[in-house]
């Protein structure tokens, strides 16, 4: 749908303003006053440009939402909430074009899933990497920015447990682990997790694998 | 309310709100590419936008963001060039074979990998026989004798220079350039990825 109206979206647009030229027209001709026109397409231009513009990030990453937990998800078929699935192969050529990494690269594997923090807080696991790159990337779904990192650069390759916890959370963190404050009640979770080689793929898939979800017990 | 309602939709205030939604759509697009553009720097013909996905930002450079590169990394994470076009300003074209100079020490500083892939115009990999498609940090790429390095990308194999072959469709193409945890001299600005340039 998006690729269609990438690939049309000119000649798209040239062609409703040209039926508008004509309803236009049409009312003019027959001598209709075009004021209550004008003046209810100005007030709706005016309000609606910057109403689109502020909530493009917010659709962009519901699309990506939709994907995960009711379509496709990675090729395997939706993921459900607060799960994260990680793919067991790398970006290919023959990499289904609906999935979420057909545009990926060769060298990643990558997890996702949708964080829901409205039932109380989830633990972030990861396992300890031994100095392999990766990185679970958490995205605003109201800004399409990423507010928190855990990974190589941020946190560093050894095993740890993150408490994500909403808006308002007021309980205690359990000791030896980081709490991570999510600005919304969900995010987007992207993770990527560095394949060396192909005879590297076994090993950063079963780490992939490790990287999970679990309620915080309270 | 019958003359009312007779009123409303004889007024031409219906066509009015479609016609001012359209044109908000469209406004908001093009307002979203301006931004896009204005946020993008372009050196050697690869484009970057460093900005995007860091919470700080305001409500345009979401917007554009997120219609130029959805839910992408943040630059520290991953740097992210792409260019369609060689260092004349042609559009790519498997019809022809391209080299990337890399001078001397100056392949991409990083602190985790990178990765140079073809796609088609869209942005998924295309299959080719030798499976390879990509090269990167974990390619043993040759160097020329004066330690330069260079990426031979073109369609047929290059003869002689397999090792430093990176396959690319025959039709038009884009390249994707990915630094994972790039280094300080990508982070400040000072390093620069060499243009993609047309041989004979």
């Amino acid at each position: 749908m998006n690729r269609l109206i990438l690939k049309y979206g000119r000649p798209l647009s040239a062609v409703i303003l040209v039926v508008f030229a004509w309803v236009i027209y049409r009312r003019v001709a027959n001598g209709d006053g075009i004021i209550p026109l004008v003046i209810a397409a100005v007030v709706v231009w005016a309000l609606g440009a910057p109403a689109f513009i502020y909530l493009w990030p917010r659709l962009t990453v519901n699309g990506f939402k939709r994907a995960i937990i009711k379509e496709g998800g990675f090729g395997e078929g939706p993921i459900p909430v607060n799960t994260l699935y990680a793919t067991p192969g790398t970006s290919s050529p023959s990499t289904s074009r609906g999935s979420l990494m057909a545009t990926g690269a060769d060298d990643l594997l990558y997890v996702g899933g949708w964080l829901d923090l409205g039932n109380g807080p989830q633990v972030l696991h990861v396992p300890d990497m031994a100095g392999r790159y990766f990185s679970v990337q958490f995205t605003d779904p109201s800004k399409s920015t990423n507010f928190a990192y855990v990974g190589t650069r941020t946190t560093g390759t050894h095993a740890g447990a993150y408490v994500l916890s909403g808006p308002g959370w007021k309980g205690t963190v359990p000791i030896g682990m980081a709490q991570i404050s999510s600005p919304t009640r969900s995010a987007l979770v992207i993770g990527r997790v560095f394949v060396e080689s192909d005879s590297d793929l076994p090993a950063a898939y079963a780490l992939a694998k490790q990287i999970q979800l679990t309620p915080l017990k309270e | 309310m019958a003359n009312a309602l007779a009123w409303f939709s004889q007024s031409g205030v219906v066509q009015g709100i479609i016609l001012g939604a359209v044109l908000a759509f469209l406004t908001a697009i093009l307002m979203m590419n301006a931004v896009g553009n204005a946020i993008t720097t372009t050196v050697n013909g690869w484009s970057a936008i460093r900005k995007c996905g860091q919470p700080g930002n305001g409500v345009l450079v979401r917007a554009a963001c997120a219609k130029a590169l959805p839910v992408v990394n943040v630059f520290e994470e991953a740097a992210y060039w792409t260019t369609t076009v060689d260092s004349s300003g042609k559009a790519l074209s498997g019809a022809h074979g391209y080299v990337m100079h890399f001078p001397a020490g100056k392949l991409p500083p990083h602190e985790a990998f990178w990765s140079l892939i073809p796609t088609d115009t869209v942005g998924y990999m295309v299959d080719n026989p030798t499976r390879r498609y990509s090269v990167g940090d974990r390619t043993p790429l040759a160097q020329n004798a004066d330690g330069s390095v260079d990426i031979h990308l073109q369609h047929q194999a290059p003869s002689g220079r397999e090792q430093n072959w990176l396959p690319i469709p025959s039709g038009k193409f884009k390249l994707m350039f990915r630094v994972y945890l790039p280094g300080a001299e990508i982070l400040d600005g000072t390093y620069q990825l060499p243009p993609v340039v047309r041989g004979q």
